[in-house]
């Protein structure tokens, strides 16, 4: 399992909610996570997860 | 909608793979009207809803509006209904526990949508058998059933015919008279005594009913005032109750005649037999007992029967049904071939390569049958008019008779004609018919022109179209990408990247792995849908991609040209230059649309779009954000989305109307609510879509104007001026729904 990097949720690695940064790859929950994490993903790098982007 | 007391529904949800996820069902389902609570189990998928007087079909509406799915289980029967029931059967069907929608065709085909947690087709169908209803499951178009119905008529038509014109030839015999008018109001018309009978059990009324009290109230009052007068000759109407009944069945043959000849369009282009070779020998079989890898042999004029490979021979085949291309194709060994083209010359031996159950064109008939139960939103209209249609006729008939026998002083002899008349001149049928006929006639229309419309309602949405969304590679283009340019900063490197491009099905990924030359070690392959790959070529970590992918996952300079770029050990490498060409008719659809006032926009995840005047060009996008761009779009009006339907499924499914290209391969892959072969199936669409619904405004024009005039007629508004007896107002009623028939397919 692999944590989504902008909710911290744990997730299935076989999902297609995936991406590549820096080399590195990052799993996520819903589209909402993905789309949050391709916006600005330094600041979830460095800060950590902040929970679900949306309501 | 019936009140119902409080009931608990277990749903299987798709799509759930977090917590979130799970709330926001919950939520979904909770703020459904009539939901008084809601458990959602994230592990096993499930949702327990706990409905007090709210609708399943609410609820499915609201969990698929927040994203996410419901497995619903569906089945197909085909019940012996008149049209102005539908209405009735559709919600008794929908007052039953589980189930989430019914739809019925034109042909009698009820189609429901349920939970399989909580009834089943066979619950379903015992429902429909209480009904009184002869009920068969529809495993396929049985057509052998419209045509027995039309048969069984004619048979009728001729006995009714013949014993009618017995009863007007020997008026003067009153014994032959009351036998003969016997034989056709209870032999003949017995459909019309059962059907109503089976409406009363049902606590309604329709057209069998008006039938049946007409011709029973002329031939009983003839019988009476015959046997009061010793059987000599007095006032008896024995040659109206039998004309009446011929001239109805005369209107229900013509209308089964052509319910029949449309319900066999569509199957008729499947063929029923093959010509199977053991060897030399040829013998004629079902095609249902064919198996994969059976031999058949085609002729010249005869269409293919299953989908196959050219095992020998050659010949061009036509292959409209499939494609929407009347030009035909010539067909070599090592050809695929598929059930439903015509073989227009030349003769070839089929390799069977899919069972005939599972063949493009058997999904494409399950298909259609689908669409065509599909049930306009005006339907509604229809349905509560129908509902109170016929009992206000039979009060017509009460008052007429009461007006001119109390009021008016006129004879009783008289009275109870024109209150007969009135029965018989009140056509129900054609409003009911108006909506599924037009429906019927234009999905047979399309799928002549190799355009499947699998939900009959995208007819309807098609109509309110603001925006059109086009995806661009393999929609608007040819599909057939080719790489123009390589730019190496690295010698060699390029063979990596085609390498790692292997895996992918994504059309630019295909050209730049038709690079490739020699053979690697590919492994740790990963696909980042509308981004790019990642994979391990030879121990190299090579990554292919979006500029922005790549940018974000190497470093070095980002090459100025080219529209993928790649990376090896996380430095930029090069790039390709990749070209697509529009297809022939792109610009022509394109163009037409615009001048029809809707807004034309490209959506495509490449870095560039096209250039059209007039047309909104979006580049660079993910498949969710193609969703985002529809979802935008809906604020201002009905959306259509049209793409390839493997790759823009997530888009098709939010938009009103999806349509997917297809060109005859495998229907069940496919996303989208119309499958269409070409560009200028669009186009064909949009008439279609307009045509449909001025057949039904003109059917139902027709069926409440025909009432109007005609019931006050009977009724002896103008009399003695101008009315209409029994018998003939039976021959305007009839002819009434036969118009409506004929015009539904002109």
């Amino acid at each position: 399992m692999a944590q989504d990097p902008v909710c911290g949720m744990k997730v299935d690695e076989s999902t297609n909610l995936k991406t590549m940064y820096r080399g590195k790859l990052y799993y996520f929950c819903s589209p909402a996570c993905k789309s949050a994490f391709q916006k600005d993903p330094e600041s979830y790098l460095r800060s950590g997860p902040k929970g679900m982007p949306h309501g | 909608m019936s009140l119902r007391l409080k009931h608990q529904e277990q749903l299987q949800i798709v799509g759930m793979h977090c917590a979130t996820c799970a709330i926001t069902v919950r939520k979904a389902i909770v703020s459904t009207p009539g939901v008084e609570e809601a458990e959602v189990n994230l592990a096993s998928g499930e949702a327990k809803v706990i409905l007090a007087g709210g609708s399943l079909k609410d609820v499915v509406k609201s969990v698929r509006r927040s994203g996410y799915d419901v497995i619903l289980g569906t089945a197909s029967f085909l019940i012996d209904v008149r049209p102005e029931e539908f209405g009735k059967v559709r919600q008794r069907i929908e007052e039953m526990e589980g189930v989430v929608l019914a739809t019925i065709s034109a042909t009698g085909v009820v189609r429901v949508e349920y939970n399989p947690y909580s009834t089943s087709a066979s619950e379903i169908e015992r429902e429909l058998t209480k009904m009184g209803f002869k009920v068969e499951r529809a495993g396929q178009l049985r057509v052998a059933k419209a045509e027995v119905e039309f048969r069984s008529l004619l048979q009728r038509l001729l006995v009714a015919s013949i014993f009618t014109a017995l009863v007007l030839a020997l008026r003067g015999l009153p014994i032959t008279s009351i036998l003969s008018s016997a034989v056709v109001v209870f032999y003949a018309g017995i459909g019309f005594h059962k059907g109503a009978l089976r409406a009363l059990r049902n606590r309604s009324a329709n057209m069998d009913t008006l039938v049946s009290l007409s011709s029973l109230i002329l031939w009983a009052f003839s019988s009476v005032s015959l046997l009061l007068n010793h059987l000599r000759p007095s006032i008896y109407y024995f040659d109206g109750a039998a004309m009446l009944v011929t001239f109805i069945l005369v209107g229900r043959s013509l209308e089964s005649y052509l319910k029949f000849k449309s319900s066999e369009e569509v199957p008729s282009m499947v063929r029923l037999k093959a010509r199977k070779l053991n060897g030399e020998l040829e013998e004629e079989v079902d095609t249902t007992e064919l198996n994969v890898g059976d031999l058949v042999a085609v002729k010249s004029g005869e269409r293919v029967p299953v989908d196959g490979v050219v095992n020998y021979g050659e010949g061009e085949v036509e292959e409209s049904l499939l494609t929407g291309e009347s030009k035909p194709v010539l067909k070599r060994v090592g050809d695929p071939v598929l059930a439903g083209a015509m073989l227009v010359n030349g003769y070839l031996q089929v390799r069977v390569t899919r069972s005939p159950e599972r063949g493009y064109l058997a999904q494409v008939v399950r298909a259609v049958r689908e669409a065509q139960a599909a049930r306009l939103p005006v339907q509604d209209l229809v349905d509560k008019v129908s509902a109170y249609f016929v009992p206000l006729v039979m009060a017509a008939s009460l008052l007429a008779f009461s007006v001119w026998y109390f009021l008016l002083g006129t004879g009783l002899v008289q009275s109870i004609l024109i209150a007969v008349s009135v029965l018989a001149a009140a056509c129900p049928c054609a409003l009911g018919l108006a909506t599924p006929l037009a429906v019927l006639s234009s999905i047979n229309r399309a799928t002549r022109k190799g355009i499947v419309i699998r939900r009959g309602e995208a007819l309807q949405s098609l109509r309110e179209v603001k925006a059109i969304v086009f995806d661009k590679t393999g929609t608007l283009t040819e599909g057939k990408l080719k790489v123009i340019k390589v730019n190496e900063l690295i010698p060699g490197s390029a063979e990596m990247a085609a390498a790692a491009e292997e895996r992918s099905s994504h059309p630019v990924a295909k050209a730049i792995a038709s690079l490739r030359r020699t053979t690697h070690e590919v492994t740790d392959f990963e696909e980042f849908p509308g981004q790019g790959v990642y994979a391990k070529v030879d121990g190299v970590d090579v990554i292919v991609g979006r500029r922005d992918f790549i940018q974000s996952n190497a470093d070095g300079e980002p090459l100025e040209d080219g529209d993928v770029l790649y990376a090896l050990n996380g430095r930029i490498a090069g790039s390709f230059t990749v070209r697509d060409s529009l297809r022939a008719d792109a610009l022509d659809t394109l163009g037409r649309l615009l001048s029809r006032g809707i807004r034309v926009v490209v959506a495509t995840g490449d870095s560039k779009g096209v250039d059209i005047n007039g047309v909104e060009v979006h580049t660079g996008l993910l498949p969710e954000e193609k969703v985002e761009l529809v979802r935008r779009l809906k604020s201002s009006g009905k959306v259509a989305f049209v793409g390839d339907g493997i790759n823009d499924a997530a888009a098709m499914a939010e938009a009103d109307v999806g349509i997917a290209f297809s060109s005859g391969t495998d229907l069940a892959k496919k996303a989208g609510d119309v499958i269409v072969p070409n560009l200028h199936s669009v186009l064909e669409l949009f008439r279609l879509s307009e045509r449909t619904l001025r057949k039904v405004k003109q059917n139902l024009t027709w069926a409440f104007g025909y009432n109007a005039l005609l019931l006050p007629l009977a009724a002896g508004i103008l009399y003695p001026e101008l009315w209409l007896p029994p018998q003939y107002s039976a021959l305007a009623m009839s002819m009434s729904s036969v118009i409506v028939s004929l015009w539904s397919f002109l």
